[in-house]
């Protein structure tokens, strides 16, 4: 079911469905394999209730059902942090999760109002990076060599979306 | 001294047991100091023992806390911790609490921390650490720099203090940065250590 609000040009952002556990590989967050059986017993526990603290979505391209990635969105309605994970196999995932991220800081900084919308990007991500800061977002942290790559380390950069709710002059730096 | 896994010169590093919860929840309802991130909560001993038990049910475990004794008399004064281990990038959070206030700032923690990154360096051969500090608990800040840690940047708005919304501190550090701080914390200490 497409949620009018959460789709973009390339890319649509859905609540899960259980015919999605054949598709785990794609939207759960993880380097080991995950079968269908694990992924239902999953989805199903995680979507036993509803609750603003743990939201997922799944990414699909918006031009069909091809599920390309996952998202979890933590919030306690001040703050919000999302972790976006591409399918493997995608040869486009930078640009399509630079558009996810774009879709996302829309609907929890602007929409939702949270103060602050945090999310982990690595430094070899250009296209990610680019569409969060072309959509307000801020480098807060580096955290050095975080991330494992093939005979190297990649940096973690750390963005975040800031909306104060009270006025720049009493917030000093805000 | 019973179970030990990293001996220092005071202290030593075992696994948490649930004969613990009862002390961990003890500390949590004497701790004095407000300066905190989120709030003072006081902690039931059922919460703390369930808690231990569902920390060693894991394999290989994403969460390692370590229970920080003293040597001359095995008394349990805190714990030391690895959050978030990630075994594919070798990286995870770092955390300490000195519960009894009674060995806070005496160098007891930094102690515990020089054993907790010799774990997570040289036993699990992690690659790097972070750590998270609010910007107002400046001991600790003050802390992790003789750690060897290094500012990485900040997370804004974290949590209110009368009133205003104040920032976390991030830190990070890697092995070599470890070893130059423990050394250098290792000739200071021995330069006002007792003769025994």
């Amino acid at each position: 079911m497409r949620i009018s609000y959460l789709s973009g040009e390339r890319v649509a952002l859905r609540s899960p469905v259980l015919a999605d556990k054949d598709q785990a590989a794609a939207w759960f967050d993880g380097v080991f394999p995950i079968d269908a059986g694990r992924a239902e017993a999953w989805l199903k526990e995680e979507l036993k209730e509803f609750t603003y603290r743990k939201i997922l979505l799944i990414a699909v391209r918006g031009d069909g059902e091809e599920v390309i990635g996952g998202v979890v969105v933590r919030s306690n309605r001040r703050h919000a942090d999302v972790a976006i994970h591409m399918a493997p196999w995608l040869p486009d995932a930078d640009d399509l999760r630079g558009e996810i991220v774009g879709l996302l800081v829309r609907w929890l900084r602007d929409e939702s109002e949270h103060i602050t919308t945090t999310a982990h990007f690595a430094e070899d991500w250009p296209a990610t990076i680019a569409a969060a800061e072309a959509a307000g977002m801020i480098q807060m942290a580096r955290i050095r060599q975080w991330y494992a790559r093939p005979g190297g380390r990649a940096d973690q950069l750390i963005y975040q979306a800031l909306r104060p709710f009270w006025s720049e002059a009493e917030a000093g730096d805000a | 001294m019973r179970n030990p896994i990293l001996v220092g010169e005071r202290i030593y590093l075992r696994p948490l047991e649930t004969d613990d919860a009862e002390i961990m929840a003890r500390g949590s309802a004497l701790e004095p100091d407000v300066m905190m991130d989120g709030m003072r909560i006081p902690l039931s001993p059922v919460t703390m023992e369930h808690w231990v038990r569902d920390l060693h049910e894991r394999q290989p475990p994403a969460t390692i806390f370590l229970a920080v004794c003293l040597i001359e008399d095995d008394r349990f004064i805190g714990s030391v911790g690895l959050m978030g281990i990630d075994y594919v990038n070798r990286t995870a959070e770092t955390g300490s609490w000195i519960d009894d206030a009674e060995f806070r700032s005496r160098g007891y923690g930094t102690e515990a921390k020089m054993l907790l990154l010799e774990y997570a360096f040289d036993r699990l051969h992690l690659h790097a650490l972070v750590s998270h500090v609010w910007e107002l608990n400046t001991r600790s800040s003050a802390a992790l720099a003789k750690q060897g840690y290094h500012p990485a940047g900040r997370l804004k708005w974290d949590e209110l203090k009368d009133g205003v919304y104040h920032d976390i501190l991030l830190f990070d550090v890697l092995r070599d940065e470890w070893l130059t701080a423990r050394e250098r914390w290792r000739q200071e200490y021995a330069s006002v250590r007792p003769e025994s």
